[in-house]
């Protein structure tokens, strides 16, 4: 489903060990906490058994925190981080095919920008490839859907955040603020 | 660096060597390893090689009519011992069959392994005879499962899944093994070096927040303590005791936590929540500093979320599982730790503290809102519950099943000892108190099990009556007949226009002459008068024994909190 942009969301990381279900697992407890799965990028991490989880959670009625400490609670995760004020680098690629029309003008400007590597020329059709920070990505695309697009396909993004020791899977004790 | 340093993985001998095991032997092996001594379980097609080598472990095996009843036994088992329960069950509908009970261990923290067989790994996921998913099916009502590929992992995956299943918050576990993992031979001493995963702790609480609570405690004139189940699973009894005494704060169940306090106790202020004494709803209503330990503060303790506790300028939660606190009441100190810690981390940090008008209020209200029920000539239920209760003794140990009849055994209860009074407090599962109790009854052969059953919950899984009758588990039940679903009747009576649909059972069992079927002593009681005779054959029946109890149809639960309502909304018994 795609994401309801009204919706609040956090970016959350997790490392969990690289088991069978591990993914479904993680799914399940999004979906049966009532937690809206946006989009899911899994990445094998510098550490050999581990993966690495980006997950955009679209948040319902429950507390936000509820997001990091139910996947916590889960057996194989290593760690739950909440990048969302982190400002994580985010980096988006896309693969688009395009057919050819004849007049090749509007084609080479739609492509002319530092984003977009044209990898296939064919004889009916060009492919090229486009990488960026999402923002940019959705523009691109937005030029390029002018053209005829015979095809296209968006990755959701990779990212990366500041560099930190790994958390703990248990959340720490806490006071509320204000009391 | 690998995973496995990370981790804190241990490689460690376990076993001496042997020439060659196969699966079945191996995970026997293991549960003998983590002291299992019962098992509650079912043959079918995809266990059978466990069960080739059932006989010749010293592992008691108990032979049920129903996977469920298994799930349950164990979980009774557990709840009574103190130790993991584990059930076995085969592949498919025998494996499905086992997650109602599974989920009723879970919601309730009790640890619970769940053994079950799966077709060979060849033909997973070919829709083959009697395979399901069991792995997905209950994902949500286990803290872990595991599907065993290689029987070299089974010894392994066995002790993990015990620590699992004990550690922290307790829950279930299930483990899947395919037939040919039974059956898979392992030679030398591969099976010898097992791998665990280290239980992660909570960091301790941070001393400024235990200082923090503490002042609150101490500034408090209007404290009241909550408890829950976390605080029997803790064995912090004693301490709540001692800091209620020191702080001179009355003290609340959940239904969960009935007998955590001693119920006649000045500072007991009994059940709190949905359908808890007008008193203790009061005192949380009004208290200007609420301590709640060992307990989640689900909608059944809470009612309307933003009436609970209005008053309070401080509230502190306690729970072993950080994801509890602040899940629904956002308390202002938030502490992930176990409960007789803190308990005892707070009492010494305290000063001892007398509020002597907030007693006397609490009293004053506990005179103008006792517990009531009518005089109607007809039997009711607190009756036979006072007549049984005047015939256990302090180690006994009660289960109630779900329904008005938990309620009412709840709000009567007069015992002081934890892990003495069990039901089916998050899942609500009816049919749960037979089997839990046969369960309790194998822990604890030498102690008194009492079963305490509406008849709509009983018929569920009265099938156990056989097993209890077959493995000598001379459990007491009560069945309190009012031949109908009684809760939902209230609910619909009270509130949902007076409209009763689908509760009346025009068909009842003669329970007398089905106990007698299965080999049980049985009575039927239709007025005060019969209790004694009935209740004393009973009890000195050597076997398993049903006592039925045709109760007043009419008799309801109250105090009950509307639905909508904060727990001050409390609406009494019309007929004091």
């Amino acid at each position: 489903m795609a994401a309801n942009p009204s919706q609040p969301w956090r970016l959350v990381m997790v490392q969990a060990e690289d088991r069978s279900g591990i993914l479904q697992r993680v799914t399940n407890c999004l979906a049966r906490r009532g937690f809206q799965l946006f989009s899911c990028t899994v990445g094998q991490g510098p550490t050999d058994g581990l993966l690495t989880l980006w997950l955009r959670v679209g948040t319902g009625p429950q507390p936000v925190d509820q997001v990091t400490k139910q996947l916590a609670k889960l057996i194989d995760v290593v760690s739950v981080e909440d990048m969302t004020a982190r400002a994580p680098v985010q980096w988006t690629t896309a693969l688009v095919e395009i057919r050819r029309s004849g007049d090749e003008h509007d084609l080479e400007a739609a492509l002319n920008h530092p984003g977009v590597q044209v990898v296939r020329h064919l004889e009916s059709s060009v492919l090229a490839a486009i990488g960026g920070p999402p923002e940019q990505v959705e523009e691109i695309l937005a030029r390029i859907r002018r053209l005829p697009v015979i095809d296209w396909v968006v990755g959701r993004p990779l990212a990366l955040g500041e560099h930190r020791a790994v958390a703990s899977a248990a959340p720490s004790n806490q006071v509320m603020s204000g009391s | 660096m690998s995973a496995t340093a990370l981790l804190g993985f241990e490689d460690r001998p376990v076993e001496p060597a042997r020439a060659s095991r196969c699966g079945a032997e191996i995970l026997l092996q293991a549960l003998e390893a983590e002291g299992v001594e019962v098992i509650f379980g079912l043959p079918g097609g995809a266990n059978l090689p466990i069960y080739q080598h059932l006989p010749s472990s010293p592992i008691r095996h108990i032979l049920v009519r129903h996977e469920q009843g298994a799930a349950h036994m164990a979980d009774g088992y557990a709840r009574t011992s103190g130790r993991v329960g584990v059930c076995l069950a085969t592949s498919g509908p025998g494996a499905l069959n086992l997650v109602t009970g599974l989920a009723t261990a879970h919601f309730d923290s009790v640890p619970v392994v769940a053994i079950t067989g799966q077709v060979a790994t060849a033909t997973i996921g070919t829709d083959a005879f009697q395979e399901s998913d069991v792995i997905g099916s209950t994902m949500s009502v286990t803290k872990h499962s595991y599907q065993v590929q290689d029987a070299r992992d089974l010894y392994a995956v066995v002790r993990e899944a015990f620590q699992v299943a004990r550690t922290g918050r307790p829950g279930a576990v299930l483990i899947d093994v395919p037939k040919d993992v039974q059956q898979q031979v392992v030679e030398g001493d591969s099976a010898e070096i097992t791998r665990l995963r280290p239980h992660r702790e909570p960091p301790p609480p941070a001393p400024e927040l235990l200082d923090r609570a503490a002042q609150w405690l101490a500034g408090a004139h209007r404290p009241v303590i909550l408890a829950g189940r976390g605080v029997a699973i803790s064995r912090a009894e004693a301490a709540l005791l001692e800091l209620a005494q020191q702080i001179d704060a009355p003290v609340g169940t959940t239904l969960l936590g009935t007998g955590v306090f001693p119920a006649d106790h000045p500072l007991a202020l009994g059940l709190v929540g949905f359908m808890g004494t007008g008193y203790c709803n009061l005192a949380v209503s009004n208290c200007d500093s609420l301590l709640m330990v060992g307990m989640r503060a689900d909608d059944r303790v809470t009612c309307r979320l933003d009436q609970f506790a209005p008053r309070a300028r401080h509230i502190i939660h306690v729970n072993i599982d950080p994801a509890e606190l602040g899940k629904t009441v956002a308390a202002d100190c938030q502490i992930a730790a176990d409960a007789t810690w803190t308990i005892r981390a707070l009492a010494g940090r305290v000063p001892p503290r007398r509020h002597p008008r907030w007693r006397a209020q609490i009293r004053a209200w506990r005179d103008r809102h006792p517990l009531r029920y009518p005089n109607n000539g007809k039997l009711q239920p607190q009756e036979v519950l006072a007549a049984c209760y005047a015939r256990r003794h302090p180690s006994d140990v009660v289960v109630a099943d779900v329904g008005l009849n938990q309620i009412w055994a709840a709000t009567a209860w007069t015992g002081d000892r934890a892990g003495t009074f069990l039901n089916s407090g998050g899942a609500g599962t009816m049919g749960f108190a037979l089997p839990a109790a046969l369960g309790a009854q194998a822990a604890a052969p030498d102690r008194r099990v009492w079963a305490i059953c509406g008849e709509g919950g009983f018929v569920m899984t009265l099938q156990e009556l056989a097993t209890a009758v077959e493995a000598r588990l001379p459990v007491k039940v009560v069945i309190l007949n009012n031949g109908q679903l009684g809760m939902v009747r209230q609910f619909q009576d009270d509130f949902y226009g007076g409209i009763r649909s689908a509760v009346a059972h025009s068909v009842v069992p003669d329970f007398r002459l089905l106990a007698s079927a299965f080999g049980c002593f049985s009575a039927t009681v239709t007025c005060s008068g019969e209790l004694d005779d009935a209740l004393g054959s009973a009890l000195e029946h050597p076997g398993p024994a049903l006592v039925e109890c045709r109760i007043d149809p009419e008799a309801g639960v109250y105090p009950i909190v509307p639905f909508g309502k904060g727990l001050a909304g409390f609406v009494e018994c019309p007929v004091g």
